[in-house]
């Protein structure tokens, strides 16, 4: 199925208007790459999320990460900048964009005490609860460029 | 009348010129510095602690080559342990009466923590300090100017 190159909105700002219906991925990913700042929306534990490189993204502990170690960002369902935006179906190709996340820690969130009460009925029941996290820095969005065979 | 002409270069404010902090963006750099344990050698409080540091420390030491691990003695006290950590804080964990499986868990959370202040992290999903890859839009700088 071929991915689809969206232009940003519907803006028509005269001096860079272009209007090119492309369908190779790799033209839409060297345009993407020529810009100067890139976003990615990528899944991770089951949620997506948008980033940006330098971002610290927070997702429930993930027990089978040491700290230090770094991930490969493996489902990309949409890359984008500021003029043009790649959206995959579901995910872009795999080996075409490369976002590496390092683990920064594993914590606790602030300590919640969830009371249960039944009126009338004697029953009172405290909970102390700290929720689990872990804590990612996202590093920079590399895109493939691919070499034109000669 | 005075007339105040324009600088001739742009000015830089301090501001811009501070970095943002991205531990782990290229390089990472373990928070933790320090462990400090403390036991005493007598109570039965610290009889689990004293076996944890006699049979476990070394091989925590030798995988954790970046920790400095610190062992006191101090009598008639509870055992404890504290972390210490490069934002300079420190944190502390009371020993008392664990078992060695629970000390473990112990040490490995002040391995895993960064230091900061526990704070809700329920909304604080993603913090960025990057600008918009889209940019923002702005009613001034579009053909036909947005008319509140």
């Amino acid at each position: 199925m071929p991915n689809l190159l969206k232009l940003g909105g519907l803006r028509q700002i005269a001096a860079r208007a272009l209007h090119t219906q492309l369908s190779s991925t790799t033209s839409a990913l060297a345009l993407i790459r020529s810009q100067p700042n890139q976003y990615v929306i990528a899944s991770l534990a089951g949620r997506k999320y948008l980033l940006a490189p330098r971002d610290l993204l927070t997702v429930p502990r993930l027990n089978d990460v040491r700290v230090g170690d770094v991930l490969s960002l493996s489902e990309i369902h949409e890359i984008g900048s500021r003029e043009f935006t790649l959206r995959g179906d579901p995910i872009i190709p795999k080996d075409t964009v490369k976002v590496a996340a390092t683990v920064v820690e594993h914590t606790k969130g602030k300590m919640e005490i969830i009371v249960k009460k039944k009126r009338r009925k004697g029953y009172v029941k405290t909970i102390k609860h700290k929720q689990p996290y872990t804590r990612l820095r996202i590093g920079t969005i590399d895109v493939a460029v691919s070499e034109p065979v000669s | 009348m005075s007339f105040k002409l324009p600088p001739p270069t742009k000015p830089i404010f301090r501001a811009q010129l501070s970095s943002r902090p991205a531990n782990g963006h290229t390089a990472f750099i373990p928070q933790i510095r320090k462990l400090l344990f403390r036991y005493c050698e007598k109570w039965p409080s610290s009889s689990r602690t004293r076996t944890y540091l006699t049979n476990h420390l070394e091989v925590l030491a030798r995988a954790n080559p970046h920790v400095e691990i610190v062992v006191q003695q101090r009598n008639q006290k509870e055992p404890i342990v504290r972390g210490f950590y490069l934002n300079g804080r420190d944190k502390v964990i009371s020993l008392k009466e664990f078992e060695v499986t629970q000390i473990q868990q112990k040490v490995q959370l002040l391995l895993d923590s960064s230091g900061a202040k526990i704070k809700p992290l329920k909304r604080r999903i993603i913090e960025s300090s990057t600008e918009s890859a889209r940019g923002i839009w702005s009613g001034l700088h579009v053909p036909e100017l947005y008319k509140i």
